[in-house]
């Protein structure tokens, strides 16, 4: 085997082992895009390898979403098919991978905003944040490489630098990866612990064209990626990780936000994203581009007007430190600080979510980090204390 | 690629081969490999007034997968999802693609598992829906670099495309017009063979000279066919043929095939076979005639005919000049016969012991420049169907 081949075999044994922590038997559901195949394909072996008692392969493609977005009737949009629904529902109790990196990202680009932004099977969102509230998967999404997004990152398809730089954030390099991903989350454990116990009522974000308070839940706390089901399998939702994150209270925002990074959203790239809050509630949304897609989402998603996680990242991310613009959630929300508007986050709980929570049918992350902002947690004598400055942490872990 | 050929193709496909109705739910299951052409299929599906394009990617390596580093048990599994995937298809249109992308995939691994790993459920779920005749469904060729290479020996994926398309007919002005004229003069053929009621068809060429006889109960078809809702489908893309189902106890006499075939992952040629009472009892060939013989000696009943079939030289895929490794194609370049399973769609009322039952069917061509075919009515005479390849039937 190549040195590339065994690379991908060890990347893939790695989100198979660390990541989903595939068990003896269990069943895991693969997703990935079509051109993701090679990566699907290790996947699949390593799972089979972990003694997993079947591998269940559904490849997506952005062309048949874009087909159906532009020639298919509205009812499709918003269709949930049967089979979508029983793979859902067999998810439960079974492992599931799921493969990103768009290979063309402005695919969707040309198509009605409004189209897009509609195009969610509900149903299947329906039953997967059931499981997830549940807590019933032990997951895990990975990163793919491909000439189209390598050409994203870098305007030429460059594929064996992003490889390189893909290798990096998921520390292939170290000598014990394993080990390497231990001593990482337990870092980042420790932070989200400290963190918890300020007890804080809610976090003060500044920086250029930024300035928002965002209230907390006293029943939540802050976390790392790092999960264990309800049946106590642990797993690391997302590699590479590099957050500490909470959900918010959805009823208390104020102020202005602007974004520090593109977005790939829907196939469109959103730049310069501005939201202003009232009450929780997002009230003005502007772009340099993207605008519409956001606005979709807030006119036709009912509460994806309201924020769903709040997570913390600073400067020793191995993501931030590549100094790359991924165009990839995965990665780009790990370089920085970030924010979601729409669903919260029911691992930020132990047992139960709150009530309170933000319930949605979409969550999408957007980058507001940078070298400028500065970020407290305010307590409830008012009290404010820097969590962030500089991009590097200021709380004793 | 040529894109508008592609779309082209892919309409063709949709509007004459499945026939999608507005409102209809479209079914996929292209190989990976096969993705350029899903995706025109989609979008022709949608333009053609679908409600909604279900896509199901396969992917050989993650069957390798399975065959190699899994279970037993998951050799046959059926998940729950695609159960109701295949159960969903009733009613609604399907498509599929030929043209396997890598044909030597499995070839390292345990025969025996790679004949095991097929999961029975789903098999069930398709018969059903084909006894009941409620999908409409096509198959058509998918060109890649990998069917191009064992085609060519290079991956001429652009020279295969090109042959493809002329099979198609898509060099025509009017494709969709050329097939449905195309589709009437065969279902003419198979109305002047039905009509003429003959007990037999005597083929006789260089190494072939055998007479197989016909059911009085079977009847010959050809490319279209309808739902049991009305709707015309054209099952498979391109077709040539008209066909039947003979009768599998009256067989006599020896075949030499004309063209080689792709079986299991070896090439027969020269495959000659006698027979008596229906029964092949001799088998040579230049070259895999142990596979064949393997066939017969271990599948029950493989060893008599299931399937009659006459093409002529206006066969497109016969002025290809072109071995495909591809039974959609290859069948349809020229006379061929079938031995193993008969087709009980072709059988009027409950099939009797005339039609072959077997665990296999595989077609491997007869016909040629010198092959005569009668058709031999109860009293003896004979009537001249094919000469120097053409159509003998006014």
């Amino acid at each position: 085997m190549s040195d590339n081949g065994e690379r991908l075999e060890r990347y893939a044994e790695l989100a198979v082992r660390v990541g989903a922590n595939v068990q003896p038997g269990q069943e895991v559901f693969l997703h990935g895009l079509v051109e993701h195949f090679e990566l699907v394909r290790a996947l699949t072996r390593q799972s089979y390898e972990a003694d997993a008692s079947y591998v269940n392969v559904q490849y997506g493609d952005q062309h048949i979403r874009r087909a159906m977005i532009e020639f298919g009737p509205d009812e499709a949009l918003t269709h949930t098919p049967e089979w979508v629904k029983a793979t859902a529902e067999s998810t439960a109790g079974n492992a599931q991978l799921g493969t990103s990196g768009n290979p063309e990202p402005e695919l969707l680009a040309d198509l009605d905003g409004e189209r897009v932004g509609r195009a969610i099977p509900l149903e299947a969102v329906d039953i997967y944040r059931g499981l997830h509230r549940k807590n019933s998967i032990n997951w895990c999404g990975v990163g793919a490489v491909s000439d189209g997004w390598a050409q994203q990152v870098f305007g030429e398809p460059d594929v064996e630098r992003l490889w390189e730089l893909v290798a990096f954030c998921m520390r292939l390099d170290e000598p014990d990866p394993v080990a390497a991903w231990r001593e990482h989350l337990d870092r980042l454990d420790a932070r989200a612990a400290a963190l918890t116990g300020l007890r804080p009522d809610a976090i003060r974000y500044r920086g250029p064209g930024t300035d928002l308070t965002v209230g907390l839940l006293a029943t939540a706390r802050w976390g790392s990626a790092r999960f264990r089901t309800g049946s106590g399998i642990e797993y690391v939702a997302n590699m590479p990780t590099e957050e500490i994150f909470t959900t918010p209270d959805p009823s208390r925002a104020e102020g202005t936000l602007r974004s520090t990074m593109p977005l790939s959203l829907g196939g469109q790239l959103i730049r310069g994203l501005e939201l202003a809050f009232e009450d929780g509630r997002i009230v003005h949304v502007d772009a340099e581009t993207g605008a519409d897609v956001v606005r979709g989402h807030h006119a036709n998603i009912e509460n994806s007007d309201r924020l769903g996680e709040l997570a913390l990242v600073t400067k020793d991310s191995r993501v931030g430190q590549t100094g790359t613009l991924f165009y990839n959630t995965l990665f780009d929300e790990n370089a920085t600080c970030h924010i979601a508007y729409g669903f919260g986050v029911p691992n930020a709980f132990e047992g139960e979510p709150d009530e309170r929570m933000n319930v949605s049918k979409t969550h999408v992350d957007f980058m507001i980090g940078g070298p400028e902002l500065e970020v407290d947690a305010v307590l409830a004598d008012g009290t404010e204390v820097p969590l962030i400055r500089d991009e590097e942490w200021q709380l004793a872990a | 690629m040529d894109d508008e050929r592609l779309e082209r193709y892919a309409e063709l496909v949709v509007r004459v081969g499945a026939n999608v109705q507005p409102g209809q739910e479209v079914f996929l299951f292209p190989a990976v490999e096969h993705r350029d052409l899903a995706r025109a299929l989609a979008r022709q599906a949608y333009r053609a007034g679908a409600s909604y394009v279900h896509v199901l990617y396969n992917d050989g390596h993650v069957r390798r997968a399975m065959i190699e580093l899994g279970s037993d048990d998951a050799l046959t599994y059926a998940p729950e999802w695609l159960k109701t995937f295949t159960a969903s298809m009733a009613g609604n249109a399907m498509i599929g693609t030929t043209g396997n992308p890598e044909p030597e995939l499995l070839a390292d691994l345990d025969g025996e598992r790679v004949g095991r790993a097929v999961p029975q459920e789903l098999v069930q779920i398709r018969i059903k829906q084909i006894t009941e005749n409620s999908v409409n469904w096509c198959g058509v060729g998918a060109p890649s670099e990998g069917w191009a290479r064992q085609v060519f020996g290079e991956p001429d994926v652009e020279r295969l495309w090109e042959l493809v398309a002329f099979c198609m007919r898509l060099d025509e002005p009017d494709p969709p017009a050329a097939w449905q004229e195309h589709m009437t003069r065969l279902a003419d053929r198979a109305t002047q063979l039905n009509d003429l009621r003959a007990d037999a068809l005597r083929y006789r060429g260089p190494g072939t000279d055998l007479t197989v006889g016909l059911l009085p109960n079977a009847f010959w078809m050809a490319g279209a066919g309808d739902t049991s809702s009305g709707i015309r489908y054209v099952a498979n893309m391109p077709t040539e043929e008209v066909f039947t189902s003979p009768d599998a106890r009256r067989a006599e006499g020896t075949v030499r095939s004309t063209l080689p075939l792709l079986l299991s992952g070896q090439i027969v040629r020269g495959l000659e076979l006698t027979f008596e009472q229906g029964r092949a009892v001799r088998v040579e060939a230049e070259t895999g005639a142990e596979l064949v013989r393997s066939h017969f000696a271990t599948l029950e009943n493989a060893d008599r005919l299931g399937e009659l079939a006459l093409v002529t030289k206006e066969s497109r895929v016969g002025q290809s000049g072109t071995l495909f490794y591809d039974t959609l194609f290859d069948e349809n370049a020229t006379c061929h016969i079938a031995y193993g399973a008969g087709l009980p769609f072709l059988v009027d009322g409950d099939p009797d012991d005339g039609l072959n039952l077997a665990n296999t069917h595989v077609d491997f061509m007869v016909g040629g420049p010198e092959l005569e075919v009668d058709a031999v009515r109860a009293d003896g005479t004979a009537v001249p169907l094919i000469r120097n390849e053409e159509w003998q039937v006014a």
